[in-house]
């Protein structure tokens, strides 16, 4: 029993040749194509070279003078914005009150926010301009709005969902109405404020999903609310450079968006950690 | 008690109607849409009767061929993606610097949700005919890419569908080797198994539903993926989604009817996959109690 | 010749001493404890037994075989964790199969030992069900048949009952201990509850700082506690600072307690006075007696701990707690003033490390 001897290798600190080149790999397929287009971005010429023949800031002047440059983007910030706040009014309330007041419904809720991943957007597009073309709300912003709700509401019920199981908002619930406040009043006196990083993170999410949104958008009003992404299409059949100025524009704002949830995210944990090293 | 009851019944009613304007709304823009559609499928247009003519209509070959063309692209970029996506996952949980290891988890974060034309537009930058690493394979290694490959084809789609694919796994893959008890594997050594024994009786087990789940979750992602390929092939590949868009923006002269059952279809195909990814999803969470 | 033997082993992580210098001998078929504090050292000793670290120096052997240098899955050990280490993706029947099919056991025998085990920790009807389907102490009886499955030469738990409820502790300790009786297997037993480490082993080693404290059965380790560090983490001890007077007496502030065995110790010499709160008694009327130690103090706080009743006692700003049995005693209030009495046999006097 147990005669053989077998000398336990030293354990390895270091990462491995494999995990290096994977890595790298990763890294180099990643990186690769946004470099090349922020570098696309500001050459001059950039077709029989490696590196580009010359480094010019001409093409983001010109994004300014394509015709529908301003207006898409602020067609844009319009969708976004205006699918937050019906995301907002919509999806915290239903969500608090899920999670308080009607857990039952709670499958019934989650299930309905896994739906969307299985609807191509094209068959939601498909399906929304059969029904609601022949009335007043085809063609209209407002079903367009209907529309990437439906398509972005998983991204702002998550965050909340997550944090309203971090904070116990039953318990918080039952406390705030022990002391006499209406459900409505613990909602937007206890229940918000502490979620608050949830909802921050929600409506990013979904402002980074909505202002890249180009299906929806391009088959429910096609030409007649011409958002970035669509001008963005349409110049990379039309001009090349400022198509890549534009992508660094949407590539830039993701960033952005990206690193402003990570910061929220972390500023959160940061004050519920202090908040437990106080008591 | 009689009376008790009603009030919970009353009660329970109530708190049922705080959750019907967002059930309203599914309603309006999503329920009530896809079951007329599905209603539509049926209806000839001329007659307004009942038809089967619309599913009859898919054996051509135009349709079956964008059906193949969806899965086959699909299945391919699906199956990439969890191979390498898993390995990178592994590399990545392996690292011994936690500050790296979020950074690349946060990149994938990021990345996974680069799609649609800037995507593919960065793609044409770096693989079109006179792109990037184009030139670069002409110049050092003397290697013409084109005409063999084009960044307008199968396979340019296949590589710009990988780019969300990749980081995609990358993020469901890595919280199911944090799963992976360390206890588990100290056990089965103590009980005499090796390495191997452990990844092949335990590990890969324990993997196995986050890999299906990532399989069909990558499967779906590539399916309903519109924008990128719109961008890149357009013209040159028929894909499900792309047809049915035509259908909508009337660029074809099609029977509605079509487009109607090609998007009941692909509901049917995405909706079982997300059916499975659930379930698998489930099996993971049960099991990392 | 015992059967598991410590010599100096030593370990150290990322420049932290866990481990120093521990030499433990432990005889076959006896279950012995490592009891501390977390981080003391005790879960890392254990480690090195199972092979799962690799001392920095020193050997262990085990049936006078070193085994310092073997691979876990080559040392024939039976582990037990504190939680969550059954396979979640097989059954119980499977779980317990495991290591005896790593050994290719025939499947005759196989099976025969599977029934054997879960017969013993009484879960046979368990055999089809998956560990998610089951509480905490069931799915740790499964990892005990488990670990034992195999026949192994040393059975280890580390903190196996510690993520269970206080009430599945308690009848889980006895099973394991039944358990272990029965098969006789050397068994080492990790914990930082005292109770269970007191109630269930043949021998208690105390451990802190990485270093042993004290080996020695129960009873020895309640009774006789050699360092102020077992005197205080095993039970409560009052303690009283103060310096030797003479051969008999420690002078702690102004009051003199009478002691036993203060040979060796000087006069004027730093020493520590402890005394368990059971041995102290106490009355509410000025007592006559003498041949005792008596010091008069108020009660400041009374916990009903069951048996007994605990009281705190301010005497001169020192806080003293003495246990008192409710029944046998006249009733005794807040602010009340009383008089602890307790022999100078109840006195353990340790000298002051600097």
């Amino acid at each position: 029993m147990g005669k053989t001897q077998i000398v336990k290798k030293k354990e390895k600190v270091r990462p491995g040749a494999w995990q290096i080149i994977l890595i790298a790999g990763f890294l180099f397929y990643m990186f690769i194509p946004i470099i090349s287009t922020y570098l696309f971005s500001v050459a001059t010429r950039w077709d029989r070279t490696i590196l580009p023949e010359g480094y010019t800031l001409e093409f983001y002047g010109k994004t300014f003078e394509a015709s529908y440059f301003l207006s898409s983007l602020r067609n844009s910030i319009i969708l976004s914005v205006s699918t937050i706040f019906v995301s907002l009014v919509l999806i915290v309330p239903t969500t608090y009150w899920v999670h308080v007041r009607l857990p039952q419904a709670k499958p019934i809720l989650d299930m309905l926010m896994i739906l969307p991943f299985g609807i191509p957007t094209v068959v939601l597009a498909l399906a929304l301009v059969q029904v609601y073309n022949p009335t007043p709300l085809g063609h209209s912003p407002v079903l367009l709005i209907g529309a990437v709700f439906i398509y972005s509401m998983p991204f702002m019920y998550r965050p909340i969902s997550n944090a309203l199981n971090a904070i116990d908002a039953q318990t918080l619930t039952e406390a705030g109405q022990s002391l006499g406040a209406t459900t409505g009043q613990v909602l937007l006196k206890v229940i918000i404020p502490n979620i608050f990083a949830g909802i921050i993170s929600g409506s990013l999410l979904v402002f980074a999903t909505v202002f890249a949104e180009f299906t929806l958008t391009k088959l429910i009003l096609g030409a007649r609310f011409k958002t970035f992404p669509l001008l963005l299409v349409e110049y990379t059949r039309i001009n090349g450079n400022i198509a890549a100025a534009f992508s660094v524009i949407s590539f830039t704002i993701a960033w952005l968006v990206s690193i402003l949830i990570l910061w929220v995210g972390k500023k959160s944990q940061g004050a519920s950690a202090e908040a437990v090293r106080s008591h | 008690m009689d009376k008790k009851s009603k009030n919970q019944r009353l009660a329970g009613a109530k708190n049922w109607l705080g959750f019907v304007p967002f059930l309203l709304f599914c309603f309006a823009f999503e329920f009530v849409p896809i079951i007329f559609l599905f209603r539509g499928s049926f209806i000839d247009k001329a007659t307004k009767g009942f038809t089967l003519n619309h599913y009859a209509a898919m054996g051509k070959a135009i349709y079956i061929n964008s059906f193949l063309n969806s899965v086959k692209i699909s299945g391919l970029t699906a199956v990439i993606g969890v191979i390498f996506g898993t390995l990178i996952g592994y590399a990545i949980y392996r690292l011994p610097s936690e500050r790296f290891r979020n950074a690349l988890i946060s990149l994938s974060d990021v990345t996974t949700n680069f799609s649609g034309a800037p995507l593919a537009f960065a793609f044409v930058i770096i693989l079109g005919m006179n792109g990037v690493i184009t030139q670069f394979l002409i110049k050092y290694f003397n290697y013409q890419l084109y005409p063999d490959f084009s960044i307008y084809s199968f396979s340019g789609l296949v590589l710009a569908y990988v780019y969300f694919q990749l980081p995609l796994m990358v993020l469901i893959i890595i919280p199911a080797f944090v799963g992976i008890k360390k206890q588990w594997q100290e056990s089965a050594e103590s009980l005499g198994a090796n390495t191997l024994q452990f990844w092949w009786h335990i590990g890969i087990p324990v993997l196995a539903p986050s890999l299906i789940a990532g399989l069909t979750l990558l499967f779906a992602n590539a399916f309903g993926a519109y924008a990128t390929a719109y961008t890149l092939v357009e013209s040159q590949l028929s894909l499900v989604t792309l047809q049915i868009g035509y259908m909508i923006a009337g660029e074809v002269r099609h029977d509605p009817g079509i487009g109607m059952v090609m998007a009941i279809i692909s509901l049917l195909i995405m909706g079982l996959s997300i059916a499975i990814y659930q379930i698998s999803t489930t099996r993971v969470r049960r099991w990392s109690k | 010749m015992s059967y598991l033997e410590l010599r100096n082993v030593f370990k150290t992580f990322a420049n932290v001493t866990a481990v120093r210098d521990f030499t433990l001998d432990i005889d076959k078929g006896t279950l012995v404890s490592f009891l501390g504090p977390s981080g003391c050292g005790k879960t890392t000793t254990l480690r090195m037994i199972a092979g799962f670290e690799t001392p920095d120096g020193g050997t262990i052997e085990l049936d006078s075989e070193d085994i310092t240098q073997v691979v876990p899955n080559k040392r024939d050990i039976g582990m037990v964790f504190q939680a969550y280490a059954l396979f979640p993706n097989m059954t119980v029947r499977q779980n317990v199969a495991f290591g005896l099919k790593m050994k290719n056991t025939p499947k005759d025998q196989m099976d025969k030992r599977i029934d054997e085990v879960l017969e013993m920790v009484r879960l046979s009807e368990t055999a089809k069900r998956y560990p998610h389907q089951l509480s905490g102490g069931q799915q740790q009886r499964i990892a005990l048949a488990r670990a034992l499955a195999v026949q192994p030469r040393v059975l280890l738990l580390d903190e196996p009952l510690s993520a269970l409820d206080a009430e599945v502790r308690v009848v889980l300790r006895g099973e394991i201990r039944r358990i272990q009786s029965e098969l006789a297997i050397t068994t080492v037993y990790v914990t930082h509850d005292q109770e269970e480490a007191l109630s269930i082993s043949d021998k208690v080693v105390v451990m802190e700082g990485g270093v042993i404290q004290q080996v020695g059965t129960p009873e020895e380790i309640y009774r006789a506690p050699q360092t102020r560090f077992v005197a205080t983490f095993i039970g409560t001890a009052n303690q009283f600072f103060g310096k030797v007077q003479d051969k008999q007496h420690v002078l702690v502030d102004e009051l003199s307690l009478e002691v036993e065995n203060l040979e060796g110790c000087a006069a004027g010499q730093q020493v520590v006075v402890l005394v368990r709160p059971e041995y102290i008694q106490v009355t509410t009327q000025k007592p006559e007696r003498s041949g005792c130690n008596i010091v008069s103090g108020v009660v400041e706080t009374i916990t009903f701990h069951g048996a007994v009743t605990r009281l705190g006692v301010n005497a001169n700003n020192q806080r003293i707690v003495a246990d008192i049995n409710v029944s046998e005693t006249e009733p005794i209030g807040l602010n009340q003033k009383v008089w602890l009495l307790f022999g100078s046999n109840a006195c353990k006097v340790m000298a002051v490390d600097k």
